[in-house]
C-alpha cells in the first residue's frame, strides 16, 4: 500500500493554510508529519479523511484516487474527545459501527483493544470515572476498533507514564509490521526518531523538509564533527580553535561538552584532526562525526 | 443509510438511558390518569361545580343570616324609601341607620361608625359614601337596581301605567335552544389553548436539548473522531429524528393517558372537563402531523445553531433569536385564539414558522378548507427539507470551528462562499 498526496492547497476564506503539500508514505513504514503549531499538520489530515475538501491537489492510494470511506482510517485526534456520560464499549461499538464494522465483530473488536491495552475491566464503566491514561488508552482502543489499514496517530503519548508509554510502543511496533500505513504526528522528537523511517516537515503550509529521515541526518551531519579538549575547557577551546585554526573549521554549536564545528571548504577531517593534533595546548578528547538530532534539524529548519 | 440508524440508535438511547426522560414520562403519565379516576373513590362534586340537594343550599344560607350584619348609613332625601322594607329586601345582610343630612352622613363613614352611605336626591341620582372601596364592594350595583326599580315604579305612577304588569312582561326573558350544526369555538377553546401551550413549550424545551446534544459534542470533542467516520449529515438528522421520536413517545403517552383515564371517568366527572380533553380526532391529527412537523423544522435550526457554538454555556447567545421567534408566534397565536378566522390567523396557518400551532387551531376552531390545509403541510414540509439542507450545511461548518461563537449571518456567508 502506498499513499501518496500531492499538491494539495487550501484556503479558508483569505488565508492560504496549505500551499502545496506532497509526501508519500508506505505500508510497513511510518511517516513523521512534524511542524509547528498552526503549521498545517491537522488541515492536512483533515483532507485525507475528506472532513475538509483540498481547493487543488490530489490524493492516491496504490496509484488510484483516494476514497477515506472505502479505506478502514484510525485516526486518533490531538483533542481527545469520547462521550464522559456513556459506556465505554457502548460508545467503542458506536464508533466501530460508523466505520461500517458489523455489530458482532464491532463487540469483538472492542474487547480486543481494551485488552491489547489493558483496560477491559473497564468496560462496563462511564469514561468520565477513568484516569486520564486510562482514558488515553480508551481513546487509542477507540482508534483501533475498526481495523485501521492507515492509523493517523497526533500526540499519541501525551498524557500516558512510561510503563503505558511502553505498551503502546508495542503496539505501533506490531501496526508497522503487519504493513499498516502510519501517519504518526508528535512534538516530542525522539518518539518520532524511534518510529519513523521518513519525515516531513510542514511549515507556514509549506512542506520545507521530507525523506528518509537517517539519510537527511547524515545530510544535516555532513562536514560537521563533535570536538573537545581535555586540557581546557569548552570556552577556552571555542577561543583556540577561532584563533589557531579559523581556516579549517567554524564553530557552529555546542553539546552539553563538546563544541561542534564545520569544516571549511576544502578542508578534510583527516586534515583538520592533524592541524588539531599539532597544536601543543590541545589534548583531543572527542573527535567525531556530528549526528544531528530530529529536534536540531527540526529547530533550524522552523525556527524563527 | 446504516449509519443514519446506527447514529439515529445511539441518540436515541441516550434519550431512552436519562432517567430524567424516563420520570418524567412515566410520571405524568401514571399521574395524569391516576388524576382522572379520583372522582370515583373522592367526592368532588364540590369542586366540579355539579348542583346539589336542595336541603344543603338552605343550610348554607341560614348560615349566612348568622353572619354579622354589614353597617350602612342612609340619608333619604326624596323621601323614596322610607320603607325600610325595600333596603332590607335589597340587602339581607345588612343592618341600615337613617340620617339626617349628608355631613352627618360623611362624618360616620370617615369615624367608621359605619361602613358605607348612601345620599339619595331622588329616584335618579344618589352619591355613594366610603373610605376604603374593596374590590368585592357590590353596594353600589344593588343600590342602582334598587333605585332603577324605584324609579319605574314612580314613572308608572305618575302616567297611570300598571307597574306590576309591566314588570312582568319586561323581565319575562326569551327563550331559546341552541344547537350548533358547525364548530363551537366555545367548546374547541380550552383544549385549542392547551395545545398551543403544549407545543410551545416541547420545541422550546427539547429544541434546546438537541442543540446542547450537538454543542456538548463539540465541547468534549468527540466530534474530531465522528466527522471522520461519517458524513456530517447523518449526525444532524440523526439527532434531531432521535430527539423527535423521543418527544412523540413522551407526549403520546402522557396525553394518551389523560384522554383514556378520562374518557373511563367522563361520567364521574359530570363531563365538566369536555371542554379541555374531549378532542375530536381531526384535531388531533392535525396536532399530530402540524405538531411533528414544526419541531423538525425547529430542531434543524437548533441542531445548526448548537454547532455555531463550541461551549455549551454559549447555547443561549446562539439560539436567543430562535427562541425569538417562537415566542412571537406563540403569544400571536394566543391574542389570536377567538379570532381563529381573521387575517394573522390565517397568515400564520401557512408560514413554517408558525403553521405547527395556527393550522390545528383554525382547523378546532374556526373555518378551514381541506385544500388549505393541504398547501399549509406541503409548504411545512419543503421548509423542512430546506431547513435540514442549510443545517446540515451550518453544522458541517460549524463542527470544527472552535473559539468564539459564530454568528448566524458570518455563518451563512462563509456558506454562501464556499459555494
Amino acid at each position: 500500500m502506498k499513499l501518496e498526496v500531492q499538491n494539495i492547497t487550501k484556503t479558508f476564506g483569505e488565508k492560504e493554510v496549505l500551499k502545496g503539500i506532497s509526501f508519500s508514505v508506505e505500508g510497513g513504514k511510518a511517516l513523521g508529519l512534524l511542524g509547528r503549531n498552526g503549521a498545517g499538520k491537522t488541515t492536512t489530515i483533515r483532507i485525507l479523511m475528506d472532513v475538509f475538501h483540498a481547493n487543488s491537489g490530489t490524493i492516491l492510494l496504490d496509484g488510484e484516487k483516494f476514497n477515506p470511506h472505502k479505506v478502514q482510517i484510525g485516526y486518533l485526534p490531538e483533542e481527545r474527545g469520547l462521550y464522559p456520560k456513556r459506556i465505554i464499549l457502548e460508545q467503542m461499538v458506536y464508533l466501530a459501527r460508523l466505520r461500517g464494522v458489523d455489530k458482532k465483530k464491532a463487540v469483538d473488536n472492542s474487547r480486543k483493544w481494551l485488552k491489547r491495552l489493558s483496560v477491559e475491566q473497564y468496560e462496563k464503566s462511564l469514561l468520565e470515572t477513568l484516569s486520564k491514561g486510562n482514558q488515553q488508552k480508551v481513546q487509542l482502543a477507540a482508534t483501533l476498533v475498526c481495523d485501521p489499514d492507515i492509523v493517523i496517530l497526533d500526540e499519541p503519548f501525551s498524557g500516558l507514564d512510561p510503563v503505558n508509554s511502553q505498551i503502546l510502543k508495542d503496539v505501533i511496533r506490531e501496526l508497522i509490521a503487519e504493513g499498516k500505513i502510519v501517519i504518526f504526528s508528535s512534538h516530542q522528537m525522539s518518539y518520532v526518531e524511534e518510529f519513523c523511517e521518513d519525515i516531513v516537515i510542514i511549515n507556514g503550509g509549506e512542506v520545507v523538509l521530507d525523506g528518509n529521515l537517517i539519510e537527511i541526518q547524515k545530510e544535516y551531519g555532513k562536514n560537521q564533527l563533535v570536538v573537545s579538549d581535555e586540557v581546557h575547557s569548552r570556552e577556552e577551546f571555542r577561543d583556540i580553535l577561532s584563533k589557531e585554526l579559523p581556516d579549517c573549521a567554524k564553530v557552529t554549536g555546542e553539546t552539553k561538552e563538546d563544541l561542534i564545528v564545520k569544516l571549511q571548504e576544502g578542508i578534510s577531517k583527516k586534515q583538520f584532526f592533524q592541524r588539531l593534533a599539532e597544536l601543543d595546548s590541545v589534548e583531543i578528547e572527542h573527535f567525531e562525526t556530528y549526528k544531528p538530532s530530529l529536534n536540531d534539524i527540526f529547530v533550524e529548519k522552523v525556527g524563527e | 443509510m446504516k449509519k443514519f440508524i446506527t447514529v439515529f440508535q445511539f441518540e436515541l438511547m441516550s434519550y431512552i438511558k436519562n432517567k430524567s426522560y424516563m420520570v418524567t414520562t412515566i410520571l405524568m403519565a401514571v399521574l395524569l390518569a391516576a388524576v382522572m379516576f379520583v372522582p370515583r373513590v373522592v367526592d368532588i362534586s364540590d369542586m366540579l361545580g355539579i348542583e346539589q340537594s336542595t336541603e344543603e343550599e338552605t343550610e348554607e344560607e341560614t348560615e349566612d343570616s348568622e353572619e354579622e350584619k354589614a353597617k350602612l348609613g342612609i340619608v333619604d332625601a326624596s323621601g323614596y324609601l322610607s320603607s325600610a322594607k325595600l333596603l332590607e329586601q335589597a340587602f339581607p345582610s345588612a343592618e341600615f341607620t337613617y340620617m339626617d343630612s349628608e355631613k352627618e352622613l360623611k362624618k360616620a363613614v370617615t369615624s367608621e361608625k359605619v361602613e358605607a352611605g348612601f345620599y339619595v336626591v331622588d329616584d335618579q341620582n344618589y352619591r355613594y359614601y366610603v373610605v376604603n372601596r374593596e374590590m368585592t364592594d357590590e353596594n353600589q350595583i344593588i343600590f342602582d337596581e334598587l333605585l332603577t326599580s324605584i324609579h319605574k315604579q314612580v314613572y308608572c305612577q305618575q302616567n297611570g301605567l300598571d307597574y306590576e304588569k309591566l314588570a312582568t312582561e319586561y323581565e319575562s326573558g326569551v327563550n331559546c335552544e341552541e344547537e350548533v350544526l358547525g364548530k363551537d369555538a366555545a367548546d374547541n377553546f380550552w383544549y385549542c389553548y392547551a395545545l398551543v401551550i403544549i407545543i410551545f413549550m416541547v420545541i422550546i424545551i427539547y429544541g434546546v436539548m438537541i442543540a446542547t446534544a450537538v454543542t456538548t459534542e463539540k465541547s468534549n470533542r468527540s466530534i474530531e473522531v465522528l466527522v471522520t467516520s461519517i458524513d456530517s449529515r447523518y449526525l444532524l438528522f440523526g439527532k434531531v429524528l432521535a430527539g423527535t421520536v423521543a418527544v412523540v413517545v413522551q407526549l403520546t403517552l402522557i396525553i394518551a393517558a389523560a384522554l383514556v383515564g378520562y374518557a373511563c371517568n367522563h361520567d364521574a366527572w359530570g363531563d365538566k372537563l369536555d371542554m379541555l380533553l374531549e378532542i375530536p380526532t381531526n384535531v388531533l391529527v392535525a396536532f399530530a402531523v402540524f405538531g411533528i412537523g414544526g419541531f423538525l423544522f425547529y430542531a434543524f435550526l437548533y441542531g445548526a445553531l448548537g454547532a455555531l457554538v463550541s461551549k455549551t454555556e454559549d447555547i443561549n447567545k446562539s439560539v436567543g433569536s430562535l427562541q425569538m421567534i417562537i415566542m412571537i408566534v406563540y403569544f400571536a397565536v394566543l391574542f389570536q385564539l377567538q379570532n381563529p378566522d381573521g387575517m394573522i390567523m390565517k397568515i400564520c396557518s401557512y408560514l413554517p414558522f408558525s403553521s405547527y400551532s395556527a393550522m390545528f387551531v383554525r382547523i378546532g376552531m374556526g373555518k378551514v378548507e381541506l385544500w388549505e390545509v393541504i398547501v399549509s403541510a406541503v409548504i411545512l414540509l419543503v421548509s423542512i427539507l430546506f431547513v435540514g439542507w442549510l443545517g446540515a450545511k451550518i453544522y458541517r461548518m460549524g463542527t470544527l470551528r472552535y473559539g468564539n461563537p459564530v454568528k448566524l449571518s458570518n455563518a451563512l456567508k462563509s456558506l454562501k462562499h464556499e459555494e
